[in-house]
């Protein structure tokens, strides 16, 4: 069980989360956001060979193929 | 015979799309290089791919693709076989190639996309056709993303025929008479549902973060037709429970370092099933941005799991109930990847050409050591001995 003070602190900590994901970040300040590394699911066919490996030498797959980040520009 | 017409067909299409008004063609081409050492149980696979994407027009973009696995090796025919080295082991040579051509379109506008795919894989022995249908879309000024997807695959799995009890049933010897008329081999079905849905969201200007997860439903034959397991006196073909629930979740971020030009990767995923297995897998990667156009990117990856609710490493002295296994990665696990990946944007001219043809053109060259710890699984006595794999890839993106 948590405590109060505890409590308070993972609330305050989930509040600040939730605020800045309000803050909208403009486009002219995505510069360093439009870099390929930024990006997820950007990486090709090479990862996709992989990726295929792993799930044939692994018992799991799956949960981590959602593209999408950067910058939006596209 | 098949693959030519589909390739035939999928050119056609493409020729159609490049010789509309406005297109632009994106093509990717390469291949990876597979290979696990072992004594008797080396395996090398090579992968060639040839993807081409074509915006048509401005909402519509089309597809194709190919992709091969030509697969040549040794693995375990009956696991548990009494054999104090794996030099005795009785094994099988593998020697097989996997073709898969796929085909898609996206539509697109400024609010969203939609991609339907479809793929369709053949070998000897296997034969899968696979629908996927995702959907996207931005919002709060493209700074939060959503991504739903639904894929449903119809696989088939060729088999010895007859009805058998599990403890008697014969493994699959060869893949010779699969998928014809011989009266000795049967087609095995199996029906997969992929539900994957993400979250991606802007946070700072050096500061992003993903969120995904996917529920994924089987139904049918999921074995190594192949394999046997010894259970006794005599060995069965492995058998394996019909259905089989899958769920992951995983989050990542990744942060710029802007003093650096670096970015800072951080993946954690968690994976659990209706086998019982579940597992953790954690990533660090290191991306820096070197001289001109040039890439380096480090990565770390480590993973564990656990065992299958039904596997045992000795079936004689510890069955598990009605099921028995020989495959390895149903037993607990662990393995840790080191990768090293090189990418290089060639500079374009000042009218932002390349040989007057190429809109942008890319190399990528990526190596990664896989290595393997399989801390309950044994030939009989014998440890696995195949636990260091390379991967090699050479990858080429143009723009035309």
């Amino acid at each position: 069980m948590l405590d109060s003070a505890c409590s308070s602190k993972l609330c305050m900590l989930l509040m600040a989360a939730v605020l800045s994901a309000c803050v909208s970040v403009r486009p002219e300040d995505k510069e360093h956001l439009a870099e390929p590394a930024m990006t997820f699911g950007d990486e090709g066919m090479s990862e996709q060979h992989e990726q295929h490996v792993l799930d044939n030498r692994e018992g799991s797959t799956g949960g981590g193929d959602t593209r999408g980040g950067g910058c939006g520009c596209n | 015979m098949q693959l030519t017409r589909l390739c035939v067909l999928a050119l056609l299409l493409l020729f159609a799309a490049v010789n509309s008004a406005r297109a632009q063609v994106a093509l990717t081409a390469g291949s990876s290089l597979f290979r696990e050492q072992g004594g008797p149980l080396h395996m090398d696979v090579v992968m060639p791919s040839v993807n081409a994407a074509v915006d048509v027009a401005e909402p519509l973009q089309l597809r194709v693709g190919w992709m091969a696995d030509i697969v040549s090796g040794a693995s375990v025919a009956v696991v548990d076989a009494p054999a104090d080295r794996v030099d005795a082991i009785t094994t099988a040579t593998v020697s097989d190639t996997r073709h898969q051509l796929s085909g898609g379109l996206t539509l697109r506008d400024t609010q969203g996309s939609v991609d339907v795919t479809y793929h369709h894989a053949f070998e000897n022995d296997y034969r899968s056709d696979n629908f996927a249908v995702t959907a996207r879309t931005d919002l709060r000024d493209r700074n939060t993303g959503f991504e739903l997807g639904y894929a449903r695959a119809f696989d088939r799995v060729c088999d010895v025929a007859g009805t058998f009890e599990p403890v008697e049933k014969p493994r699959l010897d060869s893949s010779k008479g699969c998928f014809s008329d011989d009266k000795t081999r049967s087609t095995r079905e199996l029906a997969i549902h992929t539900l994957q849905a993400g979250i991606t969201h802007v946070w700072t200007p050096v500061f992003t973060t993903r969120l995904g997860v996917l529920a994924q439903l089987l139904h049918g034959f999921q074995v190594n037709p192949y394999r046997a397991v010894r259970i006794g006196k005599t060995a069965a073909q492995e058998h394996a429970p019909t259905d089989r629930a899958r769920y992951a979740l995983s989050a990542s971020g990744r942060y710029w370092l802007v003093p650096l030009s670096a970015a800072l990767g951080l993946e954690a995923r968690v994976y659990r099933d209706s086998w019982g297995i579940s597992s953790f897998s954690g990533e660090l990667s290191y991306d820096q941005k070197l001289f001109g156009d040039v890439r380096l990117r480090l990565r770390l990856r480590y993973y564990a799991q656990g065992r299958a609710a039904f596997y045992s490493d000795d079936y004689m002295l510890a069955p598990k109930g009605r099921y028995f296994t020989g495959d390895r990665e149903l037993s607990a696990m662990r393995s840790a990847l080191f990768g090293v990946a090189f990418r290089w944007q060639l500079p374009t001219d000042e009218s932002g050409r390349l040989l007057g043809f190429l809109s942008s053109f890319a190399l990528v060259l990526k190596g990664d050591l896989l290595r393997s710890f399989f801390d309950e699984f044994h030939y009989d006595r014998a440890e696995v001995p195949n636990t260091l794999a390379q991967l090699l890839s050479l990858e080429l993106r143009a723009t035309l």
